[in-house]
């Protein structure tokens, strides 16, 4: 593949068509207004887990205290049972893979001749609350390093 | 939205949009199909990928692929049929040149006729200006084959071109 091939110089100068008006008019509304918002906010996570852990430890004592007491003469009434909370279910986990670059030969420590290749992915994972159908989208870029061993035959 | 926030995705949608229109109508068979997807990987690149850092390119066409993918999973091939029996008009790929519109219409239509994997990898090869690696990477396939189906394509396109010269 020459690069100074007349035909690709050639195709190089095609300037490939501009998007329709209407495709700039649609990104501006869309890219205006505001993302989705998620029922899950992570500041609330960062609180509603600490939250969480001390009823449960509270809990925990208080059950520890009453089986050392024992049980009452009366029963108690039952507590009543608390609202469902809002669960998100992961509905889709993807990973998207946008770049691979071989690093060429490298030598392990003991020796071994290997191929050295760096994925790049995108992985997306999506969660859904069934009640709100509130949604949950997480992508996180993720560098994938793979050591290939080389033989010689 | 801001409007230096507005200015830099129209810069960077001019510099970028032309190229990944181009690649998305490989796998579209309409030009608005073309430009849905188009929409749909760039906004969500925008909005939630474009602090990831590296070449946005291959992210994007990586994602309009697989987004094309779906799309071509979702309707049936007579559906398809139909859409493209729709709109006979179909939008140029490049630009009118001026001089000599007659050779851009030459090299459109014989691209066009050539097998959609040679064709995908010419597209992103010289328009898209991606690597092999890149490439192979956004078609599911290796980098010996995305090289190969360029050899054969740039041959193919060649072949066609010196007919259509011969023959006027």
């Amino acid at each position: 593949m020459d690069d100074t091939d007349p035909l690709i110089e050639e195709l190089r100068q095609l300037t490939p068509a501009a998007p329709s008006a209407v495709l700039t008019r649609r990104l501006a509304a869309e890219l205006a207004r505001p993302a989705r918002r998620t029922g899950l906010r992570w500041w609330l996570l960062g609180l509603g887990l600490p939250a969480a852990a001390a009823i449960a430890m509270l809990c925990a004592v208080w059950s520890n205290h009453r089986a050392t007491v024992g049980p009452r003469t009366a029963a108690t009434p039952a507590p009543p049972a608390s609202p469902a909370t809002d669960v998100f279910t992961p509905v889709t986990a993807e990973n998207v893979l946008y770049a691979a670059t071989d690093d060429g030969l490298a030598t392990l420590p003991d020796g071994r001749a290997v191929r050295r290749e760096r994925l790049q992915y995108i992985d997306t994972i999506t969660w859904v609350n069934p009640r709100t159908h509130a949604s949950l989208t997480w992508s996180i870029p993720r560098e994938e390093v793979r050591v290939v061993p080389v033989r010689y035959e | 939205m801001e409007a230096s926030e507005h200015d830099s995705w129209t810069i960077w949608f001019q510099h970028y949009g032309p190229k990944l229109l181009l690649c998305a109508r490989q796998w579209t068979d309409s030009a608005a199909d073309a430009e849905d997807l188009v929409q749909e990987a760039f906004v969500r690149f925008w909005r939630r990928q474009r602090h990831l850092g590296g070449d946005p390119l291959p992210l994007l066409v990586t994602s309009i692929r697989r987004a094309a993918l779906d799309v071509n999973r979702r309707d049936t091939r007579r559906e398809r049929r139909e859409l493209a029996a729709e709109s006979p008009g179909e939008a140029v790929w490049f630009e009118p040149v001026l001089e000599n519109d007659e050779r851009r219409q030459a090299i459109e239509a014989a691209l066009r006729r050539l097998p959609e994997e040679q064709r995908s990898v010419l597209v992103l090869k010289i328009w898209g200006e991606l690597t092999f690696q890149q490439i192979a990477a956004a078609l599911d396939t290796s980098p010996n084959t995305a090289a190969s189906r360029y050899r054969y394509g740039l041959a193919a396109l060649r072949q066609e071109l010196t007919a259509v010269d011969r023959h006027g």
